[in-house]
């Protein structure tokens, strides 16, 4: 245990001081260079203002999610992503998009719903296949996981094939992952998901400890580790496939920021929990401002500034910890 | 009667694992179950606590079917320690018995100081209180098996099921958590519920003994009758041989290869 995870209380605070500060300086970078001072106002609370609490929102809801699915499987590298939900949501909005879906439901947008059931059709084939053999175990469900992003990437490949130029770039540009998100629209879209996530995330505190220690362990303490699973599998795929269907598969999001936080604050997700929500929220704001000034005045996708940063952690953490995949 | 097994089948994958077990546990009994690797022990521990579903047949907790209580209230009654599995977990002894009162803690509710007696009462019938903030990766194999014992302890249930809790422990800390598991039964009242491939502690230490062999119940006497053959012989499939334990002056069975 070190000094961090031994005050777990100041430690929420300093990640809650990192999250204020990071709101409150990233709108007003690389912003001298435009003179109008009106602009810069509009600048300001139009376009920077919605696309910081985007970010937020959608780090927060990512890191979750992630979360959820590292307590559910006692892995670091089982997350959303590598579980086949995000390729799945990709795959919805890339047909969404091929067939020029543009209606809304219940307030969500074609794309929206499309990416929830791709979501939803992906984790419900890992789950299912990885049961299908007898003697359940993470190593088969990762390689499940694994084995269903690469067929639904092939998929997206041919959806974009078969789509015109216009929808194919579309597709690419959307498939790497970007906040370039203009008003409150697309921020009245995603909060109900985030904040039911969070909400049930945060009520199912004390049983996710106990999913940590093991099905056994949990079942045998008195949790209905099935339905829990189902429900939050649910509650998870709709708001990876809400953060998805709005700007694309941000990467390594979940996996990096839940690990970190352990580091930080220990196993105890009454305090894993905030700090998830309030650094995956910072460190998105953070990979999106480096997005947006490191090549500016152009803008990087910030799912490229997540993977580069992603790619190696996942191999850090492979290396650090073997017994993960024994 | 505090559990009432009827007719019990378990089949995983169309493959039979438990076929036609009828048995009864006493209140404040300490039972043992023993049988070739493979005979279904563990299948049938799990299903006492409702952690694996019945494919026929019916357990009664006090006289009621278990399936009909919540698995909260189950985990009220029943308490299970794996087998050997506490090392592998990243957690504060603390910590993993304070997550052990979770049946008992309600959804809104904060910690009581009922919760606190039952952990510290678990952290000193066990003797874990001298590692008590060692996180339990750093524990010694029969320090993490006294942690698992005392969750269980802090779980405060009447029974306690314990599957192979000395497999993979020295000699010492074998009779260590042997003797904390009499201590258990004996002076805490509590019903214990064994799986343990150590037949002569199962032949000294228990109330009772079952046998199980490829998924059917195959013995269940006294544990003074058990370390005999052809009872042994038809178990294992071994030729044993029989000497006088001293102080009991109950059988203490060798196989015939380690003389």
């Amino acid at each position: 245990m070190n000094r961090l995870q031994a005050h777990p209380k100041r430690t929420i605070s300093l990640l809650l001081l990192l999250a204020i500060i990071v709101i409150a300086a990233s709108p007003w970078l690389d912003l001298q260079s435009i003179s109008s001072a009106e602009i810069r106002q509009q600048i300001l609370w139009d376009i920077r203002l919605p696309r910081l609490l985007f970010a937020f929102l959608a780090g927060s809801g990512l890191a979750l999610c992630g979360l959820v699915f590292q307590a559910m499987f006692h892995n670091p590298l089982a997350t959303p992503f590598t579980l086949g939900v995000a390729s799945g949501a990709s795959l919805g909005a890339a047909i969404s998009v091929y067939l020029g879906l543009n209606f809304f439901l219940l307030g969500l947008s074609g794309q929206t719903l499309s990416a929830f059931c791709g979501a939803l059709i992906a984790i419900s084939l890992v789950y299912f296949i990885s049961r299908l053999r007898s003697g359940f175990s993470t190593e088969t469900l990762l390689l499940t996981g694994v084995a269903i992003s690469f067929f639904f990437s092939s998929l997206i490949l041919l959806v974009q094939y078969l789509s015109d130029v216009n929808d194919a770039f579309q597709i690419i540009r959307w498939l790497m992952g970007s906040l370039t998100v203009v008003g409150y629209d697309d921020i009245r879209q995603l909060a109900p998901f985030v904040i039911i996530a969070t909400l049930v995330i945060i009520g199912f505190g004390r049983e996710l400890n106990l999913l940590m220690a093991g099905d056994d362990i949990a079942a045998s303490r008195g949790v209905n580790v099935n339905r829990l699973r189902y429900l939050l599998f649910f509650i998870t795929s709709l708001c990876v496939g809400a953060i998805v269907a709005l700007c694309g598969p941000i990467g390594f999001i979940g996996m990096m920021v839940p690990h970190i936080c352990r580091l930080l604050i220990g196993q105890d997700h009454q305090w894993l929990i905030p700090a998830s929500l309030l650094f995956g929220g910072s460190f998105l704001i953070i990979c999106d401002t480096l997005a947006r000034i490191v090549i500016a005045p152009a803008e990087l996708p910030v799912g490229v500034i997540t993977t580069l940063l992603g790619g190696p952690f996942f191999l850090w953490l492979l290396i650090r910890n073997k017994r993960l995949l024994a | 009667m505090l559990l009432n097994i009827k007719n019990l089948q378990v089949n995983v994958d169309k493959k039979s694992l438990l076929s036609a077990i009828n048995f009864s546990v006493l209140a404040g009994e300490h039972l043992c179950i023993t049988g070739p690797n493979g005979a279904g022990k563990s299948t049938l521990l799990r299903t006492l606590n409702a952690m694996m579903p019945l494919s026929q047949g019916e357990i009664y907790l006090q006289k009621q079917p278990l399936q009909r209580y919540s698995k909260k209230h189950i985990a009220r009654q029943i308490s299970y320690v794996p087998q050997n599995s506490g090392r592998a977990l990243s957690f504060v002894v603390e910590d993993f018995l304070r997550m052990a009162r979770y049946p008992h803690v309600h959804w809104l509710s904060s910690w009581q100081q009922s919760d606190q007696t039952a952990l510290e009462t678990a952290l000193e019938i066990t003797g874990c209180q001298p590692f008590r903030q060692r996180q339990m990766m750093t524990l010694s194999g029969g320090e993490c098996q006294k942690v698992m014992i005392a969750a269980a302890l802090a779980q405060d249930t009447p029974i306690i099921l314990l599957d192979e809790p000395t497999s993979f422990l020295d000699p010492h800390h074998q009779a260590d958590v042997q003797q904390l598991i009499k201590n258990l039964h004996r002076q805490h009242g509590k019903t214990i519920i064994e799986v343990t491939h150590d037949i002569n502690h199962a032949g000294q230490n228990a109330d009772r003994v079952m046998a199980l062999k490829a998924g059917e119940l195959i013995w269940l006497g006294q544990a003074a009758q058990f370390l005999k053959n052809p009872l042994l012989q038809t178990l294992y499939q071994q030729d044993f041989v029989f000497v006088q334990h001293p102080q009991t002056g109950r059988n203490v069975a060798l196989t015939a290869q380690s003389l």
